[in-house]
């Protein structure tokens, strides 16, 4: 015999009044299996996901408006493993105009694509064919041979924002029949932003689609595959392999790959006026203007000591003397040989051609007008004076026409009429102009300071159009080219320019397992708290009734020399055997909850995951960790159970054993203690409070709702101290009077029972409250909706500014979709979702460039926080102000940066501006509940310089009187139906942001109701088994005449306090904890129509449960009752 | 503190009015038990009959599983018989519903048990005004009165505020025999009343019930297996082969 002996025993005797304990301990662990199932299970569906969207890719270059080259020896050439592929954005639409499909990548695909990290696949789209993935099709309706038309946005060499580029011809459409079908694992899922959102794809040939785009042979993004990486995991290969790629780029890569080229300038004698021009090595580049690193690593390449010479030829609209004028002509500003060394800032040197047109001599002044150089959308116009300095002949280093870089819609022109200058010609152009340009070209007509055309045209591109370096007399100039190549190569880092790769694998699978998805395990297991502890407080209380019935066997032990400790400790081993018993059926039952949630979030609740489609994947570490916790948090709460086992004395336990066990009055120190603690709890409640209204709207709800459980456990701690405090004055003595003191008997358990009702009805009540209702938010413009009524979005940039009448002429937008419309535009950098609707992290939000003076003058969206150190009265102008370091600010909505982001208001996020280079912004602010989700917003001036090269805007928010609320929006889908223009109603847009939150609670309601139908069968229990123990009492009450119906009575009333209790203290706190929310801006109090008939469920529940029991347990046996049997 | 020693002795012999008009009589009682199993109904009382007077104290004494206590629950209303009649006050018994039972034992009868079946949460002046609670929303200012006389009657003056679970099981006893007397019961049943009982208590129990039915004239039916209790009453039963027979 030993106690491990009389344990079995003790298990095996009890067995049935253990099969509660079993039970309750079981349920604990099922849920907690099964939050983490639906974790794994989750998680492993985005992994799967984000692994289908990058087949075997492990690393990308994405350069968007950057082109690198794919031939010879540059880094997008031919070579195993790696792919350069197009990607342009573009619509797709039947050639019957009966669907249309916006927001799609058109992806240019080789062979290489095809047989990234795997054997070749045979096949490619012909030249008239176009490959759908199955969600494009199924948006199309399409299937094999159907006829579309594909149109997409065709990458200029400058943005679409400079005024000199070319307007006719910004997007290209492309007949094509549907060849194939891209299955998702066939790469028809390609994508490479972190998310699982639907991705439209259609694949052409890439040959095809850089010779519709003027591409030649470049192309945007470049892959590589890792050859092991086609298992789905990230192994150390495949990391590493992305690591050597990203490296092969950076040392590999070459200028042409940076859209870079350093050439022999030598013009032809026979263009240059019979007198040869110098011959000079210069550095041009494809974008036209040379961007900041690349021009400071030109000019700090001196070869041989030569010093370079930064050029800046610009297009300016009149040159001006006195009533004369010459149209549309180049002036460069450059230290030109032959231009004065001393030339200042505010003179010219002309050619003799312009100074006979104009009529000028040195000395004379001159009028300059000119675009600014970044100012396509409104065109502003700048005039600047100068004084002739001097007067050159047009020959030799005066008529070099290759200053004037390749502007496109200009160079290749053979005459003006031919010119696509980005703008219209509003200057005639003379006949003598025209013959100039037929013989010169782009020959400057004039020379500025180098200064000075820095000041006049430095724009967001660059500041420079080349750089040169003179060839000395004698001096081979090739050999020279070759070594301004490399040096010039080796100061600038091809990331610098934006030119290389990311670990995407890495990233995606990083966001999948980090995400809202990893946010969503935790809030499930937190709010299955409530049914865990119900679970345990139920596991408790059976438990503690189990070891009630053994007090006569407790008290034998304790008189046969058993120390209470060691009594205890026998008890607990019985406990830890039960708990892990109870593991078995609490692992099969977690997998069959977890099954039914995943169901649940597959149907009913597939807004809360954004309708991923969750398949049921156990893993065997989510099942033991479950198990294992479950069984842990069990034997924890049966250790609670017993503190305060065998503490009696031992005749007292023999003598009444459990059924007869008098209730304790509570100890003088225990009553003392119990005061303090409840004005503690209240006090620190109302301190919550106090401290939640001057918080700031952050950290507000978070204060009410510890405010609300503090007030909850201090009205509990109340209710206690209540139920214990003898009555003074027995007047007024009355059966509602006892039936309120009975739960003192045996308060524990009656305040267990308060507790879990109260909980339930607190979490019920304050999870209402949060529900949202988009409706109520529209037309306010402090709303969700900042007051817009529209939300345009387009696949392709409008470069016009449909603000001024001829931006809206430009586009077609008819009177009807302006008049009385407040319209702000924005502009866009794609980046990854960072909405609620994306379950993985977002890495690189989506970036919006919005007018802050626009919104702050609406008044749009309500600030839910702001970073230390911002002025809240600033409003949206803070998005104005640079920080001490210089991070720019911008503003999200709170959900976007709480669970997308994972970030905190004040935070610094390193991101990648436009040419690739780090880019620090700080959260300065948080709206709340917007239709902002998803993206964080910029001033547009920031944008405009970090992202030169995103063109015009992308995106409208609308507001539109209510009255033509639809034609608005019908004017405006027609307007910009080209530039696959989607409009969408911002309530609808809020409404789909709302159903997540909104399904997340429904989720958690029905956690709390299953915890409430614990609690009830908790309530169920405690009522029978009072009875039980007060058969003889209440049998006494009968004897002295009670009618049965009033003893009933009086035992319901008191178990319906119970409830009521429950009820009113959880309604009260959770009134508290949801304040923000009700009585805030926008408050609209709690939703009683649905939250009504959910309480009263509650009650009548708990009722159904107290009249059951007491039925039951007073039935009959009324002598034996009395004989104490 | 009251002392039970402390209280004046009621000196002997036990009043007997014979000349007092019937208050409870039973005519021809029959009771049976079904037992467990295919065993034949097991007969309690058999054609059992008693007569008691008003203010008559009477013991019954018997073997256990007699059917004293049975006879004391068909008396007390708690149990129906199967045959006879219970007459109380002049009244048959037989024909009245629960409701009118119930009306019975709150108004004319009072009970005493072995085991006190004190409400523990309550205090001693509340639980022994909770049979006033049967017929009344609130216990009548008279009530308390007389719940707080007859506790200091008892001895108990000093504990009206304690809970239960701080007397002694002779205290909680005087407190149960006050319960059933604050509705003043013309007819007090009391089932070994001293059973559970050290000696001292149980002879001040015994005092205690003597004296109610000495200066209050209320009627005892004390079914009890001490004879030293039984021989301090007016008249002596034997329940034997279930009936009643002078001892």
């Amino acid at each position: 015999m030993n106690p491990l002996r009389l344990v079995l025993r003790g298990l095996a005797f009890h067995a049935r009044s253990h099969l509660g304990v079993v039970a309750g301990s079981a349920v604990a662990t099922a849920v907690l299996v099964g939050a983490m199932v639906v974790g794994d299970s989750l998680k492993a569906e985005l992994r799967r996901r984000a692994l289908l969207r990058l087949g075997p890719v492990v690393a990308a270059h994405d350069g968007r408006d950057r082109f690198l080259a794919t031939s010879g020896t540059n880094i997008g050439a031919p070579r195993p493993g790696w792919a350069a592929v197009v990607r342009l954005p573009g619509m797709v639409a039947r050639q019957d105009g009966s669907a249309r499909a916006n927001r799609v990548q058109v992806l240019g695909i080789d062979d290489a694509f095809l047989a990234l990290g795997g054997p070749a696949r045979p096949g490619l789209p012909t030249d008239d064919g176009v490959w759908l993935n199955v969600a494009l099709a199924a948006r199309l309706g399409a299937k094999e041979g159907d006829a579309l038309v594909v149109r997409l946005h065709k990458p200029g060499a400058l943005s679409m924002d400079a005024s000199v580029s070319p307007r006719d011809d910004a997007s290209v459409a492309l007949r094509a029949r549907v060849e194939r079908i891209l299955a998702d694992a066939d790469g028809g899922a390609f994508d490479l932003s972190v998310g699982h959102g639907e991705t439209l794809n259609a694949f052409v040939r890439r040959d095809l689609l850089q010779r519709v785009s003027g591409l030649g042979d470049r192309a945007n993004v470049l892959l590589h595959a890792a050859a092991s990486g086609a298992g789905g995991t990230v192994t150390d290969d495949a990391q590493a392999a992305a690591e050597a790629a990203a490296r092969r780029v950076q040392s590999e890569a070459t200028l042409d790959d940076m859209e870079l080229a350093v050439r022999v300038v030598r013009p032809p004698v026979n263009q240059t006026g019979g007198e040869p021009a110098p011959v000079a090595v210069e550095l041009a580049t494809r974008r036209i203007f040379l961007e900041e690193p690349v021009a400071r690593a030109a000019l700090a390449t001196r070869p041989a000591g030569i010093e370079p010479q930064p050029v800046a030829t610009y297009l300016v609209n009149t040159l001006r003397s006195g009533d004369r004028m010459t149209p549309y002509s180049m002036v460069a500003a450059t230290r030109a040989p032959g231009v004065p060394a001393d030339l200042r800032e505010d003179e010219v040197v002309v050619n003799d051609w312009l100074a006979n047109d104009l009529g000028v001599a040195p000395g004379a002044t001159l009028a300059m007008t000119y675009y600014e150089a970044d100012s396509a959308a409104r065109l502003v116009e700048r005039t600047n004076v100068f004084r002739v300095r001097a007067v050159v002949p047009l020959r030799g280093p005066w008529a070099d026409r290759t200053l004037m870089p390749e502007f496109p819609g200009l160079s290749k022109a053979e005459s003006t009429h031919d010119w696509d200058a980005g703008f219209d010609l509003v200057h005639k152009i003379r006949d003598q102009d025209e013959a100039y340009w037929k013989q010169w070209r782009g020959t400057p007509k004039a020379w500025v300071h180098p200064a000075t055309g820095v000041r006049l045209w430095s724009n967001r591109f660059g500041s420079w159009t080349a750089v040169r370096w003179n060839v000395p007399e004698g001096q081979d100039a090739d050999a020279l080219a070759a070594t301004v190549a490399r040096s010039i190569r080796e100061g600038l880092q091809p990331a610098q320019v934006g030119l290389a790769m990311r670990p995407v694998r890495s990233e995606a699978l990083n966001g999948a397992a980090t995400g809202t998805a990893q946010m969503f395990v935790g809030l499930f297991i937190g709010f299955s708290l409530f049914l865990i502890v119900s679970a345990l407080l139920l596991t408790s209380l059976l438990f503690r009734f189990g070891i009630e019935q053994r007090a006569g066997e407790v008290g034998i032990l304790l008189a046969l020399g058993w120390k209470p400790a060691k009594v205890r400790r026998l008890f607990l081993g019985e406990g830890a055997l039960l708990a892990w018993v109870a593991m078995v059926p609490g692992v099969a039952l977690g997998l069959g909850y977890a099954r039914g949630i995943l169901w649940g979030l597959n149907h009913a609740w597939s807004d809360a995951i954004a309708g991923l489609g969750v398949r049921f994947e156990p893993g065997v570490g989510a099942a033991a960790g479950g198990a294992g916790a479950g069984a842990l948090v069990g034997l924890m709460a049966l250790a609670w159970t017993l503190r305060g086992l065998a503490r009696r004395p031992a005749r007292e336990l023999l003598n009444e054993g459990a059924g007869g066990a008098a209730a304790q009055p509570m100890p003088g120190s225990t009553r003392a203690l119990r005061v303090p603690w409840t004005a503690l709890l209240f006090t620190s409640g109302v301190a919550l409070i106090a401290l939640g209204w001057r918080a700031d709207e952050a950290a507000r709800p978070g204060l009410f709702f510890g405010a609300g459980a503090l007030v909850m456990a201090g009205s509990l701690a109340a209710l206690r101290g209540a139920w214990a405090k003898p009555r003074r004055r027995v007047e007024g003595l009355s059966l509602g009077g006892l039936a309120w003191r009975s739960p003192g008997r045996r308060p524990g358990r009656s305040l267990a029972t308060v507790t879990l009702l109260a909980s339930a009805t607190f979490l019920i009540v304050a999870l209402a409250a949060f529900r949202l209702e988009a409706r109520r938010e529209a037309g306010r413009r402090s709303g969700g909706t900042g007051g817009f009524t529209h939300w345009v979005e387009t696949a392709l940039p409008v470069a016009q500014d449909v603000r001024t009448e001829k931006g809206r002429d430009a586009v077609g937008l008819a009177a009807v979709g302006v008049e009385g419309v407040e319209m702000v535009p924005v502009r866009v950098r794609d980046g990854d979702d960072a909405s609620c609707l994306n379950l993985s992290k977002a890495a690189r939000p989506r970036l919006l460039g919005v007018d802050p003076a626009a919104l702050a003058t609406r008044g749009s969206f309500t600030f839910a926080a702001w970073a230390k150190g911002v002025d809240p009265k600033a409003g949206w102008r803070c998005l104005e102000a640079l920080g001490s370091d210089d991070a720019i600010p911008v503003v999200g909505d709170m959900a976007s940066i709480q669970y997308a982001l994972q970030r905190r208001v004040g935070d610094v996020l390193e991101l990648e501006d436009g040419q690739g280079k780090p880019m620090r912004v700080r959260l300065v602010g948080a709206v709340r509940n917007s239709t902002l989700q998803g993206s964080l917003v910029m001033s547009e001036e920031a944008f405009r310089r970090r992202f030169p090269g995103e063109s015009g805007w992308r995106m409208f928010w609308l507001e539109a009187p209510l009255a033509r609320h639809d034609a608005v929006g019908k004017a405006w889908s027609q307007a910009l139906r080209d530039q696959g223009g989607e409009v969408t109603a911002t309530v609808a847009r809020l409404d789909r942001f709302n159903a997540v939150q909104n399904t997340y609670l429904g989720t958690f309601q029905v956690l709390g109701g299953l915890g409430l139908l614990l609690g009830s069968a908790g309530l169920g229990i405690v009522v029978l088994r009072n009875v039980h123990e007060r058969r003889g009492e209440l049998a006494i009450l009968r004897a002295m005449g009670f009618a049965t119906r009033r003893v009933r009575r009086l035992v319901l009333w008191e178990h319906v306090a119970l409830v009521l209790n429950g009820l009113g203290l959880g309604m009260a706190s959770a009134w508290i904890a949801v304040a923000p929310v009700t009585l805030g801006p926008g408050g609209s109090g709690l939703p009683w129509g649905t939250l009504g008939p959910v309480l009263g469920l509650v009650l009548v529940n708990g009722l159904a449960w107290t009249w059951l029991a007491t039925r039951w347990s007073c039935r009959g046996g009324l002598l034996q009752a009395l004989r104490g049997e | 503190m009251d002392a039970p020693h402390d209280r004046p002795h009621v000196p002997g012999p036990p009043f007997v009015p014979g000349d007092a008009a019937p208050l409870l009589e039973l005519r021809r009682v029959t009771k049976s038990y079904q037992p467990e199993g295919d065993a034949p109904p097991l007969a309690v009382l058999r054609d059992a009959s008693l007569l008691v007077r008003k203010g008559e104290a009477v013991a019954i004494i018997g073997p256990s599983g007699s059917g004293k206590s049975t006879l004391l629950n068909v008396v007390g209303t708690l149990d129906r018989p199967d045959a006879g009649e219970v007459w109380l006050d002049g009244q048959n018994l037989a024909g009245l519903d629960d409701d009118a039972l119930a009306a019975v034992r709150r108004d004319r009868v009072g009970f005493v048990f072995q085991s006190h079946h004190l409400l523990p949460h309550c205090t001693v002046l509340e639980n022994v005004l909770v049979p006033v609670l049967a017929g009344h929303p609130a216990a009548p200012a008279a009530a308390i009165e007389r719940a707080r006389a007859l506790l200091e009657r008892v001895g108990l003056s000093g504990r009206i505020d304690h809970l239960p679970g701080r007397l002694s099981g002779g205290e909680r006893q005087r407190v149960a025999l006050v319960r059933a007397l604050v509705p003043s019961p013309a007819l007090l049943l009391a089932d070994e009343p001293t059973g559970a009982l050290d000696a001292a208590s149980a002879r001040e129990v015994g005092r205690l019930l003597r004296e109610v039915n000495q200066r209050d004239g209320v009627t005892l039916l004390v079914v009890t297996h001490s004879r030293e209790l039984a021989a301090s009453l007016g008249r002596i039963l034997e329940m034997r082969d279930g009936q009643l027979v002078p001892a």
